[in-house]
């Protein structure tokens, strides 16, 4: 275990180069037994899946499942997958949505989202409660939307994904995307608009 | 504030939420690693297989070396049978070209065909 949690210091802060294999190579290689590439896609695609996770469920201990989950299923369909049949990434994300959709579905509809913890650097603390008060309202505020605008506004607005890739990865046209996006961003200026009194925004 | 204004802070709120974008905690990343470990084992041991030979195939599928046996003790009394056969059987080739057939396509009954499309 100190073995893996070594390696993955390693990988870490690598950045993707032309000389860097592509997510395909490195899973045709993990399956072919490489655990090299599997601590290098581990680095690559995990933040991804638990970013959209933590943005879709609000809740750190729940994503971290997901992401797991969604990360397993990665690794066993590697022996499976078809070089350039489509971004790993796009499936990953498509998985990732799928777990969270199905988590959220089995919760009570009243339960309110826990929000995610700050990542601040070096905020004075009041920037930070300010910040903080901030990030979270757009948490709650996008856990108050429903399930498809949601995973719209997050892989366009948070992830910086493109329609196309936004509307593989949930099954619908490109309008579709364009319309629950622009949906959801209306409804989050309207949730936002009605607690901006308790976010201090006229103090910018 | 106009509507445009509200629009303005979701975007400064949406930015902020792009850069502040969570890193993988080390323990989900030692998780999902052990996960690939053991998946990537598995895949290991069920490749490392030697692959089955087509007679060590039909040898399993009759039963192994036992059912391989008796095929072939069965298969010996069908040649013996076909070629010295015992009185009380009739000629089996008499049986078949001895008589002709009256038996034509036409008259077969195909109507239960067409209750089925």
């Amino acid at each position: 275990m100190q073995d893996l949690t070594s390696s993955l210091k390693d990988v870490r802060g690598a950045t993707c180069t032309a000389n860097t294999p592509s997510d395909d190579v490195l899973l045709a290689q993990f399956a072919r037994g490489d655990a090299a590439a599997a601590r290098v896609l581990t680095d690559r695609l995990g933040p991804r899946s638990f970013s959209v996770a933590l943005r879709m469920l609000g809740s750190r201990a729940e994503a971290e499942d997901i992401t797991q989950e969604a990360m397993m299923r990665l690794w066993k369909m590697a022996p499976d997958w078809v070089s350039g049949q489509a971004k790993v990434s796009t499936w990953l994300y498509r998985v990732t949505m799928n777990l969270c959709v199905d988590y959220l579905r089995k919760q009570k509809p009243d339960r309110l989202a826990d929000v995610p913890e700050p990542e601040d650097g070096q905020a004075s603390v009041a920037e930070r409660m300010q910040d903080k008060a901030r990030k979270d309202a757009l948490q709650v505020a996008l856990s108050q939307l429903p399930e498809r605008q949601r995973q719209a506004v997050v892989l366009r607005h948070i992830e910086e994904l493109p329609n196309p890739e936004i509307a593989g990865i949930m099954g619908i046209s490109v309008e579709a995307v364009e319309s629950l996006t622009a949906r959801g961003k209306r409804s989050l200026v309207a949730i936002l608009s009605d607690r901006r009194g308790e976010l201090g925004y006229d103090d910018d | 504030m106009t509507m445009t204004e509200d629009e303005k802070q979701l975007d400064q709120l949406l930015t902020q939420a792009r850069q502040s974008r969570p890193e993988l905690p080390d323990t989900l990343a030692v998780r999902i690693l052990t996960d690939a470990e053991e998946v990537r084992l598995g895949q290991k041991t069920l490749a490392g297989k030697p692959a089955r030979s087509l007679w060590t195939r039909i040898v399993d599928g009759v039963g192994g070396w036992r059912g391989m046996g008796g095929l072939v003790a069965a298969s010996a009394a069908g040649v013996w049978i076909g070629f010295a056969a015992p009185g009380f059987l009739p000629d089996p080739a008499t049986y078949i070209y001895g008589q002709e057939t009256s038996f034509v396509l036409a008259d077969l009954d195909t109507s239960f065909l067409e209750d089925t499309e």
